[in-house]
């Protein structure tokens, strides 16, 4: 399996979290979901569609999503608010347009599309089962939130 | 010294806005694409423009502007997840002046922004 597309989106997460949230994730192993029905407390997702297609999706749990968006606004959040959802979808857009500017390097070149955020629902009815979706686990102090990427190449590149 | 904030995250011009308050400008108005913005730009000094919106996009407005009458010298500053050099060499055609790409510290934002009020 060809998961040279997944480091930038790793490198693109911590870079986001670290830089806005002020909080170190630390990755542990990827591992391909096959659980579709798997819910999380809020999630963000970008399509990515181009010469490349799929999406990326952040998922967290409700703590930790307000753990990271009291750090980025300096203010405390006490549940899931229209500000968080705001800020989960803004993440998931910081993720997908880090990730695009290295992966145009590698071949793969694709818009992204505006976030879309859920709460606590399966995010992926409309997916097409037949490209893996892989899942990065990371890890902060707090505990543990995922990013789940499926891309592929659409068109050939002779 | 007036400012446009346009993002169509409210997180994003919360966080820009309060830059810009600590740097002592707190004459900032906002829009959440490109479409509000355009009505809004009388007196305007600077505009920071996210690119990807709803309505019309950053880019568009930019273009937009730069093809105006009234308003075709104010300085952009482009503040936006699009990371690649494509990306960049297109909106600097378009007429930007300066690219931020988010994630960003407030120290950048802040140097950016004041190398852009020292020109
Ligand atoms: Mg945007």
């Amino acid at each position: 399996m060809n998961v040279e597309y997944i480091n930038p989106f790793i490198k693109s997460t911590i870079n986001a979290l670290s830089t806005m949230a002020f909080v170190n994730p630390q990755r542990s192993k990827l591992y391909i979901k096959t659980d579709f029905e798997q819910t999380s407390d809020i999630s963000g997702t970008i399509g990515l569609a181009g010469e490349a297609t799929g999406f990326v999706t952040i998922n967290f749990p409700e703590k930790i999503a307000l753990t990271i968006v009291s750090n980025m606004l300096g203010e405390q959040m006490k549940n899931i608010t229209p500000v968080v959802k705001d800020a989960v979808g803004e993440i998931a857009n910081m993720i997908a347009g880090g990730a695009k500017g290295e992966l145009i390097e590698k071949g793969y070149s694709f818009k992204i599309s505006l976030p879309v955020v859920s709460i606590g629902k399966n995010h992926y009815t409309n997916y097409a089962k037949e490209n893996p979706c892989i899942v990065i686990p990371f890890i902060i102090p707090e505990g543990e939130f995922t990013v789940d990427v499926v891309l592929s190449r659409t068109v050939n590149i002779a | 010294m007036k400012f446009i904030v346009i993002d169509d995250s409210s997180t994003m011009r919360r966080i820009i806005c309060n830059t810009l308050e600590r740097l002592g400008y707190d004459d900032v108005i906002e829009a959440e694409n490109g479409l509000e913005a355009l009505g809004k730009l009388r007196d305007i000094d600077v505009i920071f423009t996210d690119w990807n919106m709803p309505e019309m996009d950053g880019l568009t407005f930019v273009k937009s502007v730069r093809a105006s009458q009234s308003f075709s010298t104010i300085p952009i500053i482009m503040i936006t997840t699009e990371s690649g050099k494509p990306d960049i060499i297109e909106a600097l055609e378009a007429g930007v002046n300066n690219y931020i790409v988010k994630p960003f510290t407030p120290e950048i934002l802040r140097e950016k922004i004041e190398k852009v009020l020292r020109k």
